[in-house]
């Protein structure tokens, strides 16, 4: 600029050129610098999507290879880990549930089995009082295992909101889906955790009371 | 100051703990559970439920993978 104000002017040899924006050569760099620091976090729902280490580290790899090639129309100061969440969900839903198709998969059929299964009688063998702690007493695995237990679309729903900590809308723009069908599968989905994991403090013995505390 | 009842409080925990509530809706029910033992017993679980699998699911990725992606984004164009 010619018309440089004389102030202004001592700091011009300090200008790091090489930090100005140059978009395709530094693209690279940007997306390494601002997305890859997202890799522990994505390995981790990749861990609780597919449910074994070598199919997640497959579909982290796949996400950041899409995510990097989308890149260029990310839209900067927008919510990257939300766009690479999205990502990552999609690659899932496309190509690893396809291929995934062992008879675990948390089947509505086997939801209905399960509910009918559960219900109300564990409740009463676990006091309401005592329940908040025995959940806290759980160890980590019991509580990844409930979680592996419940339907799929449940439990992406609960990982999106309670792990991540996403609002209802991020997670209906990530999975696709309706504000009202997010609400419904992050309850129905909590619900039966907190039923397994009641179950499995009961089978540890933990918070069961032994002096008639069984009401009902 | 009237409170909300347990009937709104216990239908809106789970949305008052995404906080997803308005900011009335979120002071009613605030005001509820400080005096309702059931529903912030309800609460309770709900909050500890909610930290418990936050914490469970912490993972690290494996350092192989870390180096595979780096490499994998280094070789594309």
């Amino acid at each position: 600029m010619v018309t440089l104000i004389a102030a202004e002017a001592p700091h011009l040899p300090h200008l790091d050129w090489g930090a100005m924006p140059e978009p395709s050569k530094n693209l690279k760099q940007l997306f390494e610098e601002q997305a890859l620091p997202y890799m522990d976090q994505l390995y981790a729902a990749a861990m609780r999507m597919t449910r074994n280490p070598q199919d997640a580290a497959d579909l982290v790899q796949e996400t950041f290879v899409k995510a990097f090639q989308a890149f260029d129309r990310f839209e900067q100061g927008s919510n990257l880990k939300a766009w690479l969440y999205r990502i990552q969900t999609n690659t899932f839903i496309n190509t690893y549930r396809k291929r995934q198709r062992d008879p675990y998969q948390g089947s509505i059929d086997e939801l209905e089995e399960w509910q009918l299964a559960g219900g109300e009688s564990a409740t009463a063998t676990i006091a309401k009082s005592a329940e908040a702690e025995a959940i806290d007493h759980l160890p980590d695995s019991d509580v990844k295992e409930a979680l592996q237990s419940i339907p799929e679309d449940f439990r992406l729903a609960v990982y999106l909101a309670d792990v991540e900590g996403f609002a209802y809308q991020e997670i209906a723009n990530i999975m696709k889906t309706p504000v009202g069908t997010v609400m419904s599968r992050l309850h129905r989905g909590r619900k039966l955790l907190r039923e397994r994991l009641r179950e499995y403090a009961r089978a540890r013995g933990i918070g069961v009371e032994s002096e008639g505390e069984v009401t009902r | 100051m009237t409170d909300c009842g347990c009937e709104k409080a216990k239908a809106e925990l789970e949305e008052y703990l995404h906080r997803e509530l308005s900011e009335s809706d979120f002071q009613d029910i605030t005001e509820h559970l400080a005096g309702c033992e059931d529903c912030s017993r309800e609460h309770l679980i709900g909050v500890i439920l909610t930290e418990k699998v936050r914490r469970a699911c912490q993972e690290t990725a494996p350092e192989e993978l870390r180096l595979a992606i780096k490499l994998k984004i280094q070789a594309l164009r």
